[in-house]
This record gives C-alpha cells, structure tokens and sequence, in this order.
C-alpha cells in the first residue's frame, strides 16, 4: 500500500492538471461553406483556403479595415528606381513555428518558390517581378522588370505569404498537408470533409494569441452552417446566407458583421460569335437589368448595386461611373425590332438559380428569350475558355489594389477575359494604369478605359458582394476587413 | 456450401471487370477538365498545360485505363487531385465511419421493421395495420434531408440535447461517437425500416395463406409457434434481400445525409470529389461502392443458401 501512495498522488495531479487545462483551454470553431482544398499559398487557388493560410503564415504587408496596406513581417517598405525597385526592412527575431529562423533569405525563397514552382498560382501575379535579393538578414529587395504599382497589394494575399523553407523542402508536394510558417496559430491536423485544426502560436511575435485552439469545420449547405450556429456547435460562421441575417440580427446571443466587400457578379457576353457580337445585342441585354431589385429582392440589400469593378470604398471606386438604371425602351431600340434568342450559362445553386430566373424574367421585359444551362463551375470555367457559349453568370472575389479587379479580365488575351475582348485603347490604358504610382493618376486612367468597356459591354456589372460573418456574442477583437478573411489573432472568447 | 461460395466468388470477376471499365469511362466522360477546376479563375493557360500533364491527363485513354486498374489490383487507387493524398488512405479513413452508421441504421431498421412487419402481417387489415402501413409509407415518402433537418432543429436547436453535427471516432470517445450518430442513423433508419416493414408484411402475409400453414394450424400448433416456427422462416427469404440491397446502398454512400449532419464518411467524400472534379477519388470511390454492393449481395447470397439447401444446387 505505502507503495501505491505516490502513484495515486501522481495520478490525482495529472488528473488535476489535465481538468484544469481543460477548463481554461479557450477553442473556437468557426463553420465555413467548403473544405479548404489546397493550403500552400503557392497552390491555393480557393478563396476559402486563405481563411486558414492567413492564421498558419505570416505575410510581408497586410490589409487594414481601410484596404490600406500596413506593416505584417516587413516594418518597412521604400519603392525606388521609378517603380522598378521595393525594399524591404524585416522585423528581427521571428521564428517558423518549426524553429528556423525568418530571415530575408527565407523571404526570397517563399517568393521564388511562389513564381517558380511548378503548378503555382502565383506565377501570372507575380510576372513582373525580375529578381529577389537578399541585402542583409533584415533586408530584401524585390526587383522589377516592369512598373506594377499593384505589387504591394499582391504581397498582402498568398503571394506575399513566407513558408518555412525547410519544411518546404522536406515536404515537398505535401506541404499543402503540413503546412508551417510563422503565423499566430500553428496547424495540427486535417481530416478532409470534417476539420482542420491549428493551435495558438505561444512564441508569435506579435504576442500569443487569446484562443488556445483554432477548428475550422465546412458546411456546404446554408441551412445546416446556421443550424450549427445556433445549436453551439460552431462559434463564428462566414458566410451566412442572406436570408438568415435578420433572424440573428434579432437574437440576443448572436451578433452579424454585415459589411462590403471587394468583389463583384455580373454576364460575361462571349464577343467572339453570334449572337454577341452583335454589341447592340449586348447593351440591349444589359439595360433591361434592374440592379436596385436584384440587391433588395434577392440578397435581403446584403450587396450593393454595381456600376463598375471598383467596389464603394476601395481606392479606386469613383462617382464618374454610375450604375446603370433599367430602362426597357433603350433596350428595345438596340434590339432594333430583331428578334435576340440566347443562352444564359450559370452554376447551380439556390442562389445563382433564383438569379438566373429574375435576369430571364428582366430580359423577357424587353422581348429577350434566354434559355438558363447549368453546368458545374469546372465546366463552365472550361467553356468560357474555348469560348463555348453565348453568355454566362460569373463575378470575382476582388482583389485589394484595382488593377486585380479589370486587368486580366479586359486586356486582349487575359487569363480572365472570358468575353474573349480586345480593344487596343483598352489594353492601353490598362497597361497604363497599371504602371502608375499615384492612385489619383491611376483611377483617371481606368475611368477613361471603363467609359470604353462600358460602351463596349463585354460584361455587365450587376453587384458587389458582401460579407456576412455571424458570431455568438462572446466573441470579440474580430476586424471586418473587406477581403472577407478573419484574423483571429486578437480575438477573445468569453 | 464452400463450393458454392467459390462459384460464386469466381462469377463476379468478369462483372468486377466491367464495373471498372464502367467507371473509368463514366468519369471520362464527365464533362469539364479537371485542371481548369483546381486552378480555379487565375489560371494561365501554361500552368493549365503543366498541371495536364502532371496529372497524366495528356495520355491516352487506355493507357490511364490500364495503369489505374493494375493500381487498383495493388489496392494503389492513385492520387487525390486536390491535396495530393493517397486515394487509398482516404476511404480508408472514410469507409469505416460510413460502415459504422450503416451498420447502427441498419440496426435501428431491424429493431423497427421485424416487429412492426411481423405485427402487421399477423394483424392483416385491423387498425394497427393500417396504422403500420400509415407510419410506412409516411416513412418511405419522407425525403431524408427533410427528416434529418427536421431532427436536428428538434433535438439540437430546440432540445438542445444532441450536437447538430460532427464526428467523433469510436475509439477516441465511444459516448460521443454513439450520441453524434444516432440522429443520423435514425435518419437513415426510419427509411430503410418503413421499407421493410412492407416487404416483411407483403412476404409474411402471402406465406401464411399458404398450405403447410394450415397444415400446422391443423396439426393444433399455436398461432405463435406457426408464426415463428414455419412462416417466418420462408417469409424472411425476400426481407433478406430488400435488406442487403438496403445495406449496400447505405455503404455505397449515405450521401445527403452525411452532408447534412456533417459526418467525414464516404458519401461526402464522394460529393466533393464530383464538385472538385477530383476523378481518381471519385473512381475509387464507386469502385469501392460496387465492390461493397457485391459483398453484401454475396454474403446474402450465402444466407439464403443456409436458409434453403436448395439454392446451393441450382
């Protein structure tokens, strides 16, 4: 028995410890609508991967509420050589979760590796970027072959995310499973179709942070991400669906940031062939939509109508470019008494669904017969690029810096420009744009490219989408930043 | 019987076969390029082509075809597209949690129907058969996503008894593994059990019309004991048969339901792999099914041969 003594005391002490650790173990799962697929921010190509790669990797800059850069692992930035040169002063002492050092060498090669990696994503975001060099361990600089004012803005999303070079390269193509940077959570675990865990990063630089455990959980379907809302089991849910908002806007125990963001919806109308190549066709399809109808009838004014690609307080929205307003008459008159017979590809969805059916219906106002196609978003992606089709439901996430939100999708050639557009003045300006320093310059020059793409109507603007984040009301500190990604450094659960 | 068994374990080779070559070309034949999925909206039609190639996309037909079916005879099902992992790994990981709820739904039925059945064949066309086929048929009509939405609001949200969704293993956590399945597993068992409920009534009532019934009654043995005793044993033949076929598709993938409830089986596997155009997951996946499909039907064939020597014969 006397024996015995000291393991029962044992035992009660870690059971002890273990109760109390539990008992102060803060862990906060939030419900997002898919599984993130791909969590290398060289491969990702999925919005939703960057609601986990944000926590996981540290990234040079980042966005504040106000889209304006700030400082994240670089303290410090200097553009010279007429744009051709960005220097970068590091933040000293910050370490991968896997122990290595952060340092400016590490930085080249999370961007190399982002440019040059075979099946990157990247690699078209950062074309112009001609060299990485390191100065000294608090110092890299980024060359370019080019001016592309948008850089700093790329450096803000994946692009600009530092991996840990030697897990990297021990893993190989299966860092996306293992992924380590030096982010304010560390990633434990994933099982595909049901969580992905991280813990709190007890070193992070920027101070450890307040949740302990991090579980992320998709929920495809609307209906059961709110169920799980209200039932407890998840804390924090983006997105929720329109309809839901004011039911949990009138319950005490939750609270909803509704708030913009920087990404459209709108047609593409292929240009390439009949019966759109035809523009009065095209401008007489995009006058019969009502944009104000569509945001107060379908999304419950949870998005905001669009004139354009620049989203209301992004830097480059302007109040030259209006939104235009439905109006029959001048759609009858493009279609000059011709009868205008065409398909409306789309994905399918409760939403995109119910969608397609107002547009019909607001096409049919102005004797416009669309037939609507469903097909999944790898086929319609995939008949968009062989220009299979006469016109299609597809919008963008948005990126931070203009330039991400009409380059590529206007410029002859675009690995966006689904229309299958040219303009010489367009690509002009574009180019243009893209290669100035001062914003006020630059939105001169995209407002004068839009008169043209607007006139020209490749695509039609329809609305800006939103975000729409649900928590209980224990939870504090989160920012609704417009890129739509939650940063949960900060944030407290009571 | 071991004879039998061999038969006919050698008899589905050639449809095994085929059932390959079905799924090969239906996933073939899917519209839409799965490198244009994974890489989303940003691709350049350079990193398209890397990634094609990559994937062994650029090869002919028969040359997938071929690599994948001597893969799978290694039980090497190839690669998922989206993270890269081992198909293999991941039924592995999937299968035995969509076993786990077939298998307590299946339970559930079989505590419901063999009662219910018996007692509406026994109690033919009184008011507790009427209420049993009422209950049945309400039970066959009743959409699964509708019933599990309707047990989650109720015992979740209203109740709050039962968390609305998630998963835990049996070996981690059995208490919690049980308590997370058992809305799902009603969900699925109410379905199956109103099924077959109406083939054991429509089986168990045609037998007891029958003559060696009567000859029972007459030789003064009890209701009970002809019951249990003479009819039921024949009456289960076809109520084995709807049972299999039920199982077999529970294994084939309980798909809305484990969307619903947010359980990581093989029904949700096999929803995001058609949605992330991930084909060697989708591939392995029917496979897997059908392989599971023609088990459950042998090892029912291997029942039925106990039950009736001579099925063994034939």
């Amino acid at each position: 028995m006397p024996k015995l003594k000291p393991l029962v005391l044992l035992g009660l002490s870690l059971s002890c410890a273990a109760l109390i650790n539990s008992a102060s173990a803060v862990t906060l799962t939030v419900g997002l609508d898919a599984d993130p697929p791909r969590l290398d921010p060289a491969l990702s190509s999925a919005l939703v991967d960057r609601q986990v790669m944000n926590q996981i990797f540290d990234k040079l800059v980042d966005l504040d509420v106000n889209l304006k850069v700030i400082p994240a692992l670089a303290t410090s930035w200097k553009v010279t050589n007429g744009g051709l040169l960005y220097t970068f002063k590091l933040k000293s002492g910050v370490k991968f979760t896997d122990g290595t050092v952060l340092d400016a060498a590490a930085v080249k090669y999370g961007i190399d590796r982002n440019r040059t990696l075979e099946g990157s994503v990247r690699k078209n975001e950062l074309s112009s970027v001609k060299e990485v060099k390191v100065i000294d361990p608090q110092t890299v600089q980024i060359v370019l072959s080019q001016p592309y004012g948008p850089l700093l803005a790329v450096l803000t999303d994946r692009a600009g995310m530092i991996v840990s070079p030697t897990a990297a390269k021990k893993e190989g193509a299966d860092f996306q499973n293992n992924p380590v940077g030096s982010g304010p959570f560390v990633f434990v675990s994933r099982v595909r179709q049901d969580n992905i865990t991280l813990s709190a990063n007890k070193n992070y630089w920027d101070g450890a942070p307040k949740i302990d455990k991090l579980i992320y959980r998709p929920f495809p379907d609307g209906d059961v991400r709110y169920a799980n809302l209200l039932s407890g089991a998840v804390q924090t849910v983006t997105p929720i669906d329109p309809k839901d908002i004011t039911k949990l806007e009138q319950n005490a125990k939750f609270s909803v940031m509704n708030y913009p963001g920087i990404g459209y919806q709108g047609v593409w109308f292929n240009v390439t062939r009949a019966p759109f190549n035809n523009k009065n066709f095209r401008q007489a399809v995009a006058a019969t939509i009502d944009r104000e109808a569509i945001a107060k009838s379908i999304f419950y004014g949870t998005v905001t109508p669009a004139a354009g690609p620049f989203p209301p307080g992004t830097s480059a929205a302007s109040s030259a470019i209006t939104v235009q307003k439905p109006n029959i008459a001048l759609a009858k008159s493009k279609l000059g008494g011709k009868p205008l017979t065409f398909t409306l590809l789309t994905v399918p969805g409760s939403v995109t669904t119910q969608l397609a059916q107002v547009y019909q219906a607001m096409f049919a106002q102005a004797g416009i017969t669309a037939k609507i196609e469903q097909v999944e978003f790898g086929t319609l992606l995939d008949r968009a690029d062989k220009k299979d089709y006469d016109a299609l439901m597809l919008g963008w996430s948005g990126r931070p810096d203009p330039d991400g939100n009409i380059y590529d999708f206007f410029v002859t050639g675009g690995s966006n420009n689904q229309a299958g557009y040219s303009n010489k003045t367009v690509d002009g300006l574009l180019a243009k744009a893209r290669a100035q320093n001062a914003m006020s310059a630059r939105i001169a020059t995209y407002n004068v490219a839009l008169s043209t793409i607007i006139n020209d109507t490749p695509y039609t603007w329809v609305y800006f989408q939103g975000n729409q984040v649900a928590s209980v009301k224990g939870l504090s500190g989160l920012k609704p930043i417009p890129d739509g990604i939650l940063r949960f450094k900060d944030v407290e659960l009571k | 019987m071991i004879a039998f068994a061999l038969r006919r374990l050698l008899s589905a080779i050639p449809t095994l076969l085929i059932v390959t070559l079905i799924v090969f070309a239906m996933v073939k034949l899917l519209p839409g390029d799965p490198a244009r999925l994974i890489l989303g909206q940003e691709a350049t039609p350079q990193a398209l082509n890397e990634l094609r190639r990559s994937l062994g996309l650029d090869r002919s037909l028969p040359q997938q075809y071929f690599s994948w079916l001597t893969g799978a005879l290694r039980l090497d099902l190839g690669t998922s597209l989206t993270d890269n992992s081992s198909v293999s790994h991941l039924i592995a990981q999937k299968l035995p949690v969509t076993l786990e709820l077939s298998l307590f739904a299946m339970l559930i039925s079989l505590l419901i129907s063999l009662p219910a059945g018996i007692l509406s064949a026994v109690r033919r066309n009184t008011w507790i058969d009427r209420l049993l086929t009422l209950l049945a048929l309400s039970g066959i009509s009743l959409p699964n996503f509708f019933l599990g939405i309707l047990l989650i609001y109720l015992f979740s949200i209203r109740l709050a008894w039962i968390p609305a969704s998630g998963y835990t293993s049996l070996l981690e956590n059995p208490q919690r593994n049980l308590l997370l399945l058992l809305l799902p597993a009603v969900t699925l068992g109410l379905g199956s059990a109103a099924v077959l409920t109406r083939y054991l009534r429509s089986s168990l009532s045609e037998t007891l019309t029958q003559d060696y019934v009567r000859t029972a009654h007459a030789k003064g043995l009890t209701e009970r004991q002809v019951t249990s005793k003479h009819a039921l044993k024949n009456a289960l033949i076809p109520y084995l048969t709807a049972f299999g076929l039920q199982l077999g598709g529970l294994l084939g993938g309980a798909v809305i339901t484990e969307q619903i409830f947010s359980i990581p089986g093989f029904g949700r596997l096999l929803i995001d792999a058609v949605f992330t155009r991930d084909l060697p997951v989708i591939q392995g996946v029917v496979l897997v099914s059908a392989v599971a499909v023609f088990l459950v039907s042998f090892l029912v064939d291997l029942g039925y041969a106990a039950v009736d020597p001579r099925i063994r014969y034939h």
